[in-house]
């Protein structure tokens, strides 16, 4: 059993496809780090994941372009965010609730718009042309580098822009004026409004990087990841990334490795749905248990971290207790 | 400004009303029929038309009827969403309680929670449920032989799988599988399948592997490709609902496998470049056994009450056997699989059912015949 399983995990194209599962999570995650970054809780992705996906391949089908599909997928995912935050920030609606609407358009508005727009009602597979799918990168000199130029190249041109968007997150929150208001506003809104911060506006901004970047991961499914739209397609990859976001403590990196770790769940469980005597129900559960064992070895190096500092701390304070 | 949107959102939402519910309300065209009786008929669609498979089946088959001035028929879509499931039930209520309709069809393994309990509320009123399997005396339910329809497409994969002259096959005998669920009518299937492989190689080796899911394309085309670059499958056979076009799009990436579709003919329904490289389809006429049923209806056999099972005598289920199975099947692999065809349809091959089946052979067929 284990030979089966190490001879498919010991190869290149298995890394390759932990990467090619990770990026539409880790896109879906790095919009939740944004919009909770700055105290608003997206849990719409999976609707705008849906509805961008689905905005992707009708745009690029209209213009035989993918870079215009994934440009349309990006602005109506902004403008899906956008309306999330009217309605949470203008309109005084409970922004779950909100995030759950949008959840439910993406489920059967899209339907009706595919059908408004195309007379179909399930999938958009027979409009496909090779120019409406976001091409594969091979990197010079790295493709050439056995096993490593296998994995890293050859990729999806936006698994790229995935993990760069990870460095550019970090950048935009910590390094930028933008970041440090957006931060600023999540801590203590009040406090940020109190020296001239326009919270509002503040809100909006992120909501809007947050729906661009759901926006991607929402092209990245149906323009490469399947060649085409179909309903339900994202499957719940909008909700594993709010789960991404919270296992990396809403910072850019953590969430990144989080996902990477939903990723390798998920390339472990298709690998192992092909073995032996492997119950397809118990493989299922597979990335879920991971996932739990990873909050809680998480969980058990954050209590020995506090226990640590509470003990240095108590060793610095005891000597002082018994001058008195 | 509150108005305006107040007013667009009702705009918005009357015409999503209107649109999902314009099913084709069919005008008084019967009649012509030789005194035999007009049904008025409602198809309840727990799904959207359009998916090119099992619900539009269902409708070109009434269409024809219709067409024949046999019935007068409405389809409703109720839409397949988690978020439409709480209206399966009232709108099968409502059409009962009207009681304008003779026949009422429904279909799918989601339905027949919803309609035995309908079903008991209005003994008077007639049912019909296809695919899947009510327990009332005034349903008839019909079910598909898609064992045999299954054992037609192994023994083809399994003929084809060393046709070495062929494009993009090796020449390992091992085949692939994607599974919707591992639940006994997919399974139903794949037990048909391993043992029309079996019957024409006997070293035939079938990767099985399940989605979970009959919407997820893209886990689907991962575990194609794992069944491709892993373990040397050069045909797939995707029996997961939506998510069979993720094996369609893994054998079309890889370069080196072919696709087989189920349900409808799937080279009329994908994209070019797919469809270049499905073989064929294994079919399941939804409409086709309709017709059938009326004209059991007619000669007076209503079979309510009964569990019918439909083969590729009723033409319940076929193969497709026309485009690339033409074009690209040697003629000794096509001459195999008509030779099962006339073999299943005589009845001198016995296919096995995964269906009702308690002691799991389907399973232990499936593992002992594991790449």
């Amino acid at each position: 059993m284990w030979e089966q399983l190490f001879e498919m995990i010991f190869k290149p194209d298995f890394l390759f496809s932990v990467i090619r599962i990770t990026s539409p999570i880790l896109f879906a995650a790095l919009a939740a780090v944004v919009a909770e970054k700055a105290g608003v809780t997206n849990i719409g992705l999976e609707g705008i994941m849906s509805i961008t996906a689905l905005f992707g391949t009708l745009i690029s089908y209209w213009t035989q372009s993918w870079a215009v599909g994934v440009l349309g997928a990006l602005i109506v995912g902004i403008a899906l965010a956008l309306l999330l935050g009217f309605f949470a920030l203008k309109l005084k609606t409970d922004i779950i609730l909100g995030g759950i609407a949008l959840n439910m358009i993406g489920g059967g508005g899209t339907i009706f718009l595919l059908y408004l727009f195309t007379g179909l009602r399930g999938n958009t597979g027979e409009l496909t042309t090779p120019e409406m799918l976001i091409p594969q990168v091979n990197i010079p000199l790295l493709k050439d580098i056995p096993v490593v130029g296998e994995i890293l190249s050859g990729h999806s041109l936006l698994t790229y822009i995935a993990f760069f968007m990870v460095f550019l997150t970090w950048l935009m929150l910590y390094k930028t004026s933008l970041g440090l208001n957006i931060r600023a506003v999540g801590e203590n809104q009040n406090a940020a409004d109190s020296v001239g911060v326009s919270v509002v506006r503040i809100k909006y901004i992120a909501l809007g990087i947050s729906g661009a970047l759901a926006g991607l991961g929402g092209a990245y499914m149906s323009m490469y990841y399947s060649r085409s739209w179909n309903s339900g397609m994202i499957a719940g990859r909008g909700f594993i990334a709010l789960a991404a976001q919270a296992m990396g403590q809403g910072e850019p990196t953590g969430s990144m490795w989080s996902s990477l770790l939903f990723g390798l769940a998920n390339a472990l469980k298709n690998k192992m749905e092909g073995m032996q005597g492997m119950s397809s129900y118990l493989v299922a559960s597979i990335p879920y248990v991971v996932t739990v064992l990873g909050l809680v070895i998480y969980a058990v190096a954050t209590i020995r971290r506090v226990k640590k500092t509470r003990r240095a701390q108590n060793a610095m304070t005891a000597p002082a207790g018994e001058e008195k | 400004m509150k108005k305006l949107i107040a007013l667009m959102l009702a705009l918005v939402l009357s015409v999503a009303a209107f649109g999902c519910n314009n099913a084709p309300a069919d005008d008084e065209k019967g009649g012509e029929g030789d005194g035999a009786k007009v049904y008025n008929v409602v198809n309840l669609v727990n799904g959207n038309l359009g998916d090119k498979s099992f619900f539009d089946s269902a409708e070109s088959g009434l269409k024809e009827l219709a067409d024949a001035g046999r019935i007068t028929y409405k389809t409703i879509e109720m839409g397949g969403t988690d978020a439409d499931q709480p209206t399966w039930k009232t709108t099968l209520d409502d059409v009962s309680s009207s009681g304008e309709y003779d026949l009422v069809i429904c279909g799918t393994y989601q339905m027949p929670e919803y309609l035995n309990e309908i079903a008991a509320k209005y003994p008077n009123q007639k049912y019909l449920i296809y695919d899947s399997e009510a327990s009332q005396p005034n349903v008839v339910n019909i079910n598909y032989k898609q064992n045999d329809m299954g054992y037609l497409v192994g023994v083809f994969a399994a003929a084809m799988t060393t046709e070495t002259s062929v494009a993009n096959i090796n020449e390992q005998a091992v085949v692939g599988f994607v599974g919707g669920v591992d639940s006994p009518v997919i399974n139903d299937f794949l037990y048909g399948f391993i043992q029309g492989a079996q019957a024409t190689n006997a070293d035939i080796k079938v990767d099985t592997r399940y989605v979970n899911s009959y919407t997820d394309t893209a886990t689907a085309k991962e575990l194609a490709l794992s069944m491709i670059n892993d373990k040397g499958c050069d045909i797939v056979w995707g029996v997961a609902g939506l998510s069979g076009n993720g094996a369609a799009e893994a054998a079309l990436e890889s370069g080196k496998a072919w696709f087989i579709g189920v349900d409808s003919d799937q080279e009329l329904t994908l994209d070019a470049e797919t469809a270049a490289i499905t073989l064929t389809s294994g079919l399941k006429n939804i409409g086709q056994s309709l017709v059938w049923f009326f004209d059991e209806w007619d000669a007076g056999n209503g079979h309510f009450g009964e569990n019918i099972l439909l083969g590729i005598n009723e033409g319940g289920v076929g193969i497709v056997t026309d485009k690339n199975f033409a074009k690209v099947a040697p003629q000794g692999v096509q001459d195999k699989v008509n030779e099962a065809i006339k073999a299943v349809s005589e009845g001198t091959i016995q296919v096995g059912t995964a269906i009702g089946d308690e002691t799991g052979a389907a399973e232990a067929l499936r593992e002992s015949v594991r790449p």
